[in-house]
C-alpha cells in the first residue's frame, strides 16, 4: 500500500472521529433538554392526574351513584301521583253527575214544598172566613188560622232560600264537573308524557352512571398507562448514554486502527497482518455504527411514542367527566322542574275541588235543618188537624166547612210528610256520595302529596350533589385545559429536539460511507486482505473497548459475517439484581 | 426525607434517576464522578449511593471501595446503575462492596421498590 493511500485512510478515520466526537457532544446536550423538557413535562402530567383524580374522587365521594334508585323514587312517586288524581279525578267526575241529579230533584222538592205553603195559605183564607161567618163559637178556630198562615209564611221563606242555595250548588258543581271533565283527558297526557320522559331521563341516568362508574377504573387504567409511557421515555433517555458510550468506543477502536496503520512499514509480514486487523476492525466498526443507527431510530421513536401516548391519556378519558357530570345535572333538574310545576298546578286544582265540596257540606247542612224544620211542622199540622177534627165534630153541622179544612190540612200534613221523605232520601244520597268523594279526595290528600314531595326532596339533594361534582369537575377542567396546553408544548417541544437528534444521528450515513469507502481501498490494494487476520486475536483486541452485550454481539456478527444482531427495545428497563 | 446520591458522569441519567426517585419521595444529591461523589458524600450524609461503573476520573468500583473505607459508611447501600453486564466486572463490583447490580435501562418500578427495600 503506498504512503498517500494509507495517509489517505488515516485522515479518514481521524475525521470520522472528530465527527463522532462531535456528534457526542451535541446529541448528549440534546438528549439533556429533552430530559428536561420531560421533567417539566411529567409534572404537568401529574397536575392533570391529580386533578382527574379529585374529579373521580368527587364523583364517588358525592354518592352520586345514589342518583339513580332517587330518580328511580322520585318516577314511582310522581306516576303514583298522576295515577291516584287520574282515578280519583275519573271517580269524582261519575259522582258528581249523579251529585247534579239529586241537586235538581232536592230543587223540584223544595219548589213542591213551596206549592204546599201556597196551599196552606188558601186554608188559612178559607178559615179566617169560616171563623167570620160562625161568630164567637168559632173563635176557637182563629188560632188554627194564625198557625196555617205562620207555617205557610215560613215555608215560603225556607223554601225559597233552600231553592237558591240548592241552584247555587249546582252550578258551582257543574262548573267544577266541565272542569274535571276538561282535566281528565289532560292528566291523562300529562301521565303519558312523564311516562315517557321519566324513561328517558331514567335511561339516560342510567347511561351516565354506568359510565361514571366506570370512570375510576377508566382513571386507574389511565395512570398505569402514563406511568408505562413515562417508564418508556425514561428507559428511551438511558438508552443515549449507551449510544453515546457506544460512539466513545468506536472512536476509540477508529484511533487504535489509526495507529496500527500509522505504524512500521518496513515490517512488510507484520505490516501486512496489521492491514488485515485494521480491515477487520474498520468491518466490525461498520457493523457497530449501523447498530448505533438503528438503536438511535428505537430509542428516538420510542420517546415520540411515548410523548403522544402522554399526551393523548392525559387529554382524553379524564377529561371527559366534567361535561358529562354537567349535561347529567341540567337534564335531571329539568325534569325535577317539570314535576315540581305539576306538583303545583294538581295542588291548585285540588283545593278547587275541595272548596266545591266543602260547598255541599254547607249546603247540605242547611238541607237537615230544613228536614228537621220540616218534620217538626208536620207534627205541628197533624196536631193542629186532630184539634180541629175534634172541635169541629163537637160544634156539628155549623163547623162542616171547618172539618174540611181540617181534612184538606191532613191532607197537606201527608203530602208534606211524602216530600219530606224524599227530600231525606235525596240528602241521604248527597250525603253518601260527598264521603265517597271525600274518600277519593284522599288521592290529593297532603299525605297522598307527601310521598312525592320527599323523594322530590331526595332527589333535589342527589342533584345538589351532582351539580356540587359537576362545578368542582368543570373548574378543575379549566385547570386541566391549561395544563394540557403546557404538556402539549413541551410535547412539541420535545418532538423538535428529537426530529434535531435524528438529523445529528443522520450525519453516521455520510460517516458509514467514508468508511466502507476505506474498507473497499484496502480489499482493492490488498485483493487478500479479508483472509489476512485471525478472528480470535481481532475479537480479543476489540472486545477490550465494549462494555455492553450488544457490542460483544455485533463484534462477533461483523468477524462471522452473519446478519446485525436486533436491537432491543426496552419500554420497562432492566431489573435490579441484589448481591 | 431520605437522601440518595446518584453518581454519573451523563447528566440525562442522571435527571433520570433523580426524576424517579424525586417522584418516590426522595432527595437526591448528584455527581458527576467517583471523584465528586466522594467530595459529596464527605461533606453531607447520604443513605444510598447509585452509582454508573465506568467514569473520568475515578470509576464506580474504585468509589465504592473508597466509601467502605470512610467511618459510617460500611452499611450504606450502594447499586451499580452501568452498561456493563459482564460477570467478572460484576464479580469485582461485589468484592469491592455493592449492594446490586443494574443493567442500564433501570426499571423506574423495580428502583424504587428496592431503594424502598435498601433504604429503611
Amino acid at each position: 500500500m503506498s504512503l498517500e493511500t494509507k495517509t489517505k485512510i488515516v485522515h479518514a478515520l481521524e475525521k470520522a472521529k472528530g465527527e463522532l466526537q462531535t456528534l457526542s457532544q451535541t446529541t448528549t446536550r440534546q438528549i439533556e433538554s429533552v430530559a428536561r423538557t420531560f421533567e417539566g413535562l411529567a409534572g404537568h402530567t401529574d397536575t392533570i392526574l391529580n386533578l382527574a383524580a379529585a374529579m373521580v374522587g368527587c364523583v364517588e365521594n358525592e354518592s352520586v351513584s345514589s342518583i339513580l334508585p332517587q330518580v328511580q323514587t322520585l318516577g314511582g312517586a310522581t306516576r303514583r301521583f298522576i295515577g291516584d288524581r287520574l282515578q280519583a279525578t275519573t271517580g269524582i267526575l261519575e259522582t258528581v253527575t249523579t251529585e247534579v241529579e239529586l241537586l235538581r230533584q232536592l230543587s223540584r222538592i223544595t219548589r213542591g214544598q213551596e206549592a204546599i205553603a201556597f196551599e196552606t195559605k188558601a186554608l188559612s183564607v178559607l178559615t179566617n172566613i169560616e171563623v167570620a161567618r160562625l161568630g164567637a163559637v168559632g173563635a176557637g178556630f182563629q188560632y188554627l188560622a194564625h198557625e196555617l198562615a205562620d207555617f205557610s209564611k215560613s215555608v215560603t221563606a225556607d223554601a225559597m232560600e233552600l231553592a237558591g242555595h240548592t241552584d247555587g250548588r249546582r252550578a258551582a258543581i257543574e262548573e267544577t264537573k266541565q272542569v274535571l271533565a276538561a282535566e281528565l283527558p289532560r292528566l291523562q297526557e300529562e301521565l303519558a308524557r312523564i311516562e315517557l320522559d321519566l324513561g328517558n331521563a331514567l335511561s339516560a341516568v342510567e347511561f351516565s352512571l354506568s359510565q361514571l362508574s366506570g370512570t375510576p377504573m377508566q382513571f386507574r387504567t389511565c395512570v398505569e398507562n402514563v406511568a408505562q409511557q413515562i417508564a418508556g421515555v425514561v428507559a428511551a433517555v438511558q438508552a443515549h448514554d449507551i449510544t453515546r458510550q457506544q460512539i466513545e468506543h468506536v472512536q476509540e477502536a477508529f484511533a487504535l486502527i489509526s495507529a496500527k496503520m500509522s505504524g512500521d512499514e518496513n515490517a512488510e509480514k507484520e505490516g501486512t497482518e496489521e492491514m488485515g486487523r485494521a480491515y477487520a476492525g474498520l468491518t466490525i466498526q461498520i457493523y457497530q455504527l449501523r447498530t448505533i443507527k438503528e438503536t438511535v431510530a428505537n430509542w428516538a421513536s420510542q420517546i415520540r411514542m411515548c410523548m403522544g401516548g402522554i399526551l393523548k391519556v392525559s387529554a382524553t378519558d379524564v377529561a371527559g367527566i366534567g361535561p358529562a357530570v354537567l349535561d347529567q345535572e341540567r337534564g335531571l333538574s329539568s325534569q325535577l322542574a317539570h314535576i315540581e310545576r305539576l306538583e303545583s298546578e294538581s295542588q291548585a286544582y285540588s283545593e278547587r275541588i275541595q272548596r266545591t265540596f266543602g260547598g255541599i257540606a254547607n249546603l247540605m247542612q242547611l238541607v237537615s235543618e230544613h228536614l228537621q224544620k220540616s218534620k217538626s211542622v208536620r207534627d205541628h199540622l197533624l196536631l193542629l188537624t186532630f184539634n180541629s177534627i175534634i172541635e169541629a165534630s163537637h160544634l156539628g153541622v155549623q163547623a162542616a166547612a171547618i172539618l174540611a179544612i181540617a181534612q184538606s190540612i191532613k191532607g197537606v200534613s201527608a203530602e208534606w210528610g211524602q216530600i219530606t221523605d224524599q227530600s231525606g232520601r235525596a240528602m241521604q244520597e248527597v250525603l253518601s256520595l260527598a264521603k265517597h268523594n271525600n274518600e277519593l279526595m284522599g288521592a290529593f290528600s297532603d299525605v297522598s302529596n307527601e310521598r312525592l314531595r320527599e323523594a322530590q326532596a331526595q332527589t333535589r339533594a342527589g342533584l345538589s350533589n351532582l351539580r356540587t361534582a359537576a362545578a368542582l369537575a368543570a373548574g378543575q377542567a379549566q385547570e386541566m385545559k391549561a395544563a394540557t396546553d403546557k404538556l402539549q408544548a413541551e410535547t412539541t417541544e420535545v418532538g423538535n429536539t428529537v426530529d434535531l437528534l435524528d438529523a445529528c444521528f443522520g450525519q453516521i450515513d455520510a460517516m458509514l460511507t467514508e468508511i466502507e469507502g476505506v474498507r473497499r481501498q484496502l480489499e482493492m490494494d490488498h485483493s487478500d486482505v479479508k483472509e489476512r487476520y485471525d478472528p480470535a486475536e481481532v475479537e480479543q483486541l476489540f472486545s477490550a473497548f465494549y462494555t455492553t452485550e450488544m457490542e460483544r454481539d455485533v463484534l462477533r456478527a461483523a468477524l462471522r459475517g452473519t446478519e446485525l444482531p436486533v436491537a432491543q427495545q426496552t419500554f420497562v428497563g432492566n431489573s435490579v439484581e441484589l448481591f | 426525607m431520605r437522601r440518595i446520591l446518584t453518581v454519573d458522569d451523563s447528566s440525562s441519567v442522571r435527571q433520570m434517576v433523580g426524576f424517579t426517585l424525586r417522584k418516590a419521595g426522595y432527595e437526591v444529591g448528584e455527581a458527576v464522578d467517583g471523584k465528586d461523589a466522594l467530595a459529596k458524600i464527605g461533606q453531607e450524609k447520604f443513605d444510598m449511593i447509585i452509582t454508573d461503573l465506568n467514569m473520568p476520573n475515578m470509576d464506580g468500583i474504585q468509589l465504592i471501595a473508597a466509601v467502605r473505607k470512610q467511618a459510617g459508611c460500611s452499611f450504606v447501600p450502594i447499586l451499580m446503575l452501568t452498561t456493563e453486564s459482564q460477570a467478572e466486572k460484576k464479580d469485582a463490583g461485589r468484592k469491592a462492596g455493592a449492594t446490586g447490580w443494574i443493567v442500564k435501562p433501570f426499571n423506574a418500578d423495580q428502583l424504587i421498590s428496592v431503594v424502598q427495600k435498601l433504604v429503611k
